[in-house]
């Protein structure tokens, strides 16, 4: 139970920083997200790559992948989003980012095949023993990575121009570009920003489990959860989101069973959304990030 | 019946004459010198694509090798492969039209039992043979068709009664006590390791654990916990790859390594696991495997080479999926070899008697297409899949207990 515990919250750091992508894109532009999984195993392949073809280490090659992804990121929002008119954006984007995912997919396969890959580096299985319980260096790393991310997201959106560019937008988009706001040119950065976030996941993600082309499948199903529990749009509740789908399904798992551990999490998700329709940190309008 | 009505069924009859059920596979030994056409659907792309492809390298790797010796019968083998993306309704479509369209003399079987099971039905309509590299899930020989053969040593749920012999042949007191069991819920893993688990349950090796995990459960490492703390002498895992992999990934993170880890599927990938798990994690575990590099049975060395000569890379790089496919063709040949004929009903009443040497050691089949034999067990000895067990095929010793992990 305490090793189940132990996993779950390091672990959490991982989902965290997932959703935090997928929620700060949600938040700026009322944009369903669907092909956030198969940007951080995009990610986690660019990972694979340097370090098979080059020696870089996961961690020191995020600077750069995550580089890449937001270029990728504002290359998705300019060519399949922006189109979308206002008014249906939310709806649409489902479908457009879901289209997005099949297509990285499918380049994904093209690429490296549907063979699993794994990132192995020397330390990839390395633990400390703590009063008996095994401590996985590379999840205690991610999680510490988790918070260093979610700390400069915090400072970019709360001690920066553009950060207060923003929230102005978030809040009411009208009044932002009556003051000069360049709402589209946010809308490319902030989704650049969430395809970095799942950059940086993607490398730990590689880390610690295999994967291929199809694994996003089973992330998006997991991220939407987090974000809807969490509250769309609140990075904050993406991490408590993160941290409660992690723990439940890993306390579970450990002291259950498997099996019941997926069940276990929705029953809290819908727990929640009968008592609190807008998760546990959504605000019922415009506003908060 | 009204005479419109019955006009209108002659019609059908009639054309259904000249058309798809003019011709049910049969004629294929009165074409001396014509050469053999072969048909099969591969997946090429799609989820399968990667064993799909290595299918596809057995089936010409063998025909090239049938024609340098001068054909069958005088016939050289013309393959038509066709890519099905790995979907079970476009197999059937692709054999209907090698069947009614191209008209091949055979048909050779595609990856996976999700799409051998429609193609093998189409198969049976026309009357084909129908060899199968992959199609060993029970679902398959539920079907009872009698023109199926599953080309392994044994149905893919029997693949752990290797190691269950391996088990028992040990004295009592070097045997597993306890054994824990983590089981993938699909159609081979799970009845696998259920299938271990009461035959030495029924031997005394008491259970500790047991649980099969969905899918979808990206990280195994929580249930690797739950046993590690019960330090069982066994984990005996029904695996496919990933999960093998998560599997070994947590153990180490663990630090709990059993005397005895058997894994049904990922550890018998001699790429692709030290790969995923780190080669120093590799040694000591248990996995059934049917072609390994190095193997002596009949064909397996000249296949080897043919292989490598063709491919490139080592024996080791060899997806066994290659080697199943190119086993097919070895039956094939072998049938011709027997009964100086090459036609489906020949193919299929002799498949149902006697036993028929491959590169899969001595193959012979019950009716239903299951076959009798068994894998051999293979263990990981320094770097290398060594076949351990039965000693008839073993290169090496077995090694128990397993030694702690290598990082």
């Amino acid at each position: 139970m305490v090793q189940g515990v132990i996993l779950g919250v390091l672990t959490a750091g991982v989902y965290a920083l997932m959703a935090s992508g997928q929620t700060l894109i949600f938040g700026i532009m009322r944009v369903v997200n669907m092909a956030q999984g198969a940007m951080v195993i995009l990610g986690a392949y660019l990972s694979y790559q340097l370090f098979t073809s080059f020696g870089v280490d996961p961690f020191l090659a995020i600077p750069a992948t995550t580089a890449v992804m937001f270029t990728v990121g504002v290359a998705v929002q300019l060519i399949f989003l922006r189109p979308l008119h206002q008014d249906d954006r939310t709806q649409l984007s489902v479908l457009v980012t879901f289209a997005v995912a099949l297509l990285l997919e499918g380049v994904m396969s093209v690429l490296w095949s549907t063979s699993d890959r794994s990132i192995n580096t020397g330390y990839v299985n390395a633990s400390w023993t703590v009063l008996g319980y095994q401590i996985s260096l590379v999840r205690l790393w991610a999680f510490l990575l988790s918070l260093v991310a979610l700390g400069l997201l915090h400072v970019l959106l709360r001690r920066t121009r553009f950060g207060r560019a923003v929230r102005a937008s978030v809040q009411n988009p009208e009044s932002a570009r009556l003051l000069g706001v360049d709402a589209d040119r946010i809308a490319a950065i902030g989704f650049g920003l969430g395809a970095a976030t799942a950059a940086a996941a993607g490398s730990v993600y590689g880390l610690l489990y295999p994967f291929n082309s199809g694994s996003h499948y089973d992330l998006i199903s997991q991220l939407l959860s987090i974000v809807v529990l969490g509250g769309l749009g609140s990075i904050g509740g993406a991490v408590v989101g993160s941290l409660v789908i992690s723990v439940s399904t890993a306390v579970v798992a450990s002291a259950f069973s498997p099996i019941w551990a997926p069940m276990t999490f929705f029953v809290v998700l819908l727990s929640v959304l009968l008592i609190r329709p807008r998760g546990l940190f959504g605000t019922a309008a415009r506003g908060a990030l | 019946m009204s005479k419109r009505n019955g006009t209108v069924a002659v019609v059908t009859a009639a054309l259904l004459l000249t058309t798809g059920c003019s011709s049910p596979g049969g004629s294929a030994s009165g074409d001396a010198g014509a050469p053999l056409v072969i048909g099969a659907s591969v997946s090429l792309t799609g989820d399968f694509s990667d064993s799909g492809k290595a299918v596809q390298r057995g089936y010409q790797l063998w025909a090239d090798t049938v024609n340098a010796a001068g054909g069958i019968l005088g016939r050289a083998v013309q393959l038509k492969i066709v890519d099905d993306a790995s979907s079970p309704t476009q197999v059937v479509t692709n054999y209907q039209n090698l069947i009614n369209k191209d008209r091949v003399d055979l048909t050779f079987g595609p990856f996976s039992t999700l799409l051998t099971i429609p193609a093998s039905q189409v198969a049976k309509r026309y009357g084909y043979a129908f060899l199968a590299p992959a199609g060993g899930g029970p679902k398959m020989f539920e079907q009872n068709l009698d023109n199926y053969f599953f080309v392994q040593p044994a149905p893919t749920v029997q693949s752990g009664d290797v190691f269950v012999n391996y088990v028992l042949s040990l004295p009592a007191d070097r045997r597993p006590k306890t054994a824990a069991y983590a089981e993938l819920d699909d159609p081979f893993a799970a009845p696998l390791a259920e299938n271990v688990r009461q035959k030495l349950e029924a031997a005394g090796v008491r259970t500790v654990y047991k649980q099969v995990y969905p899918s979808e459960t990206m990280d195994l490492s929580p249930m690797m916990g739950a046993i590690a703390a019960l330090r069982p002498d066994a984990i005996i895992a029904g695996t496919q790859n990933e999960d093998a992999y998560s599997q070994v990934k947590s153990l180490v993170q663990l630090k709990f390594s059993p005397s005895v880890l058997f894994q049904s599927n990922g550890a018998n990938s001699p790429m692709e696991f030290p790969d995923k798990v780190g080669a120093g994690n590799t040694e000591g575990i248990l996995s059934p495997a049917d072609w390994f590099p190095g193997s002596k049975a009949p064909g397996s060395a000249d296949f080897t080479a043919a292989y490598i000569k063709k491919y490139g890379g080592t024996a080791q790089s060899i997806d066994d999926s290659s080697a199943e496919a190119y086993a097919v063709g070895q039956v094939i040949s072998a049938v011709a070899a027997r009964t100086n004929k090459i036609d489906n009903k020949t193919i299929i009443s002799s498949l149902h008697a006697g036993s028929w040497p491959t590169l899969l050691g001595t193959l012979s089949w019950s009716a239903n297409g299951a076959p009798s034999g068994e894998f051999n067990l293979v263990q990981w000895q320094k770097g290398k899949l060594l076949p351990v067990f039965p000693a008839s095929v073993a290169q090496a010793s077995p090694e128990a207990p397993k030694p702690a992990w290598g990082g």
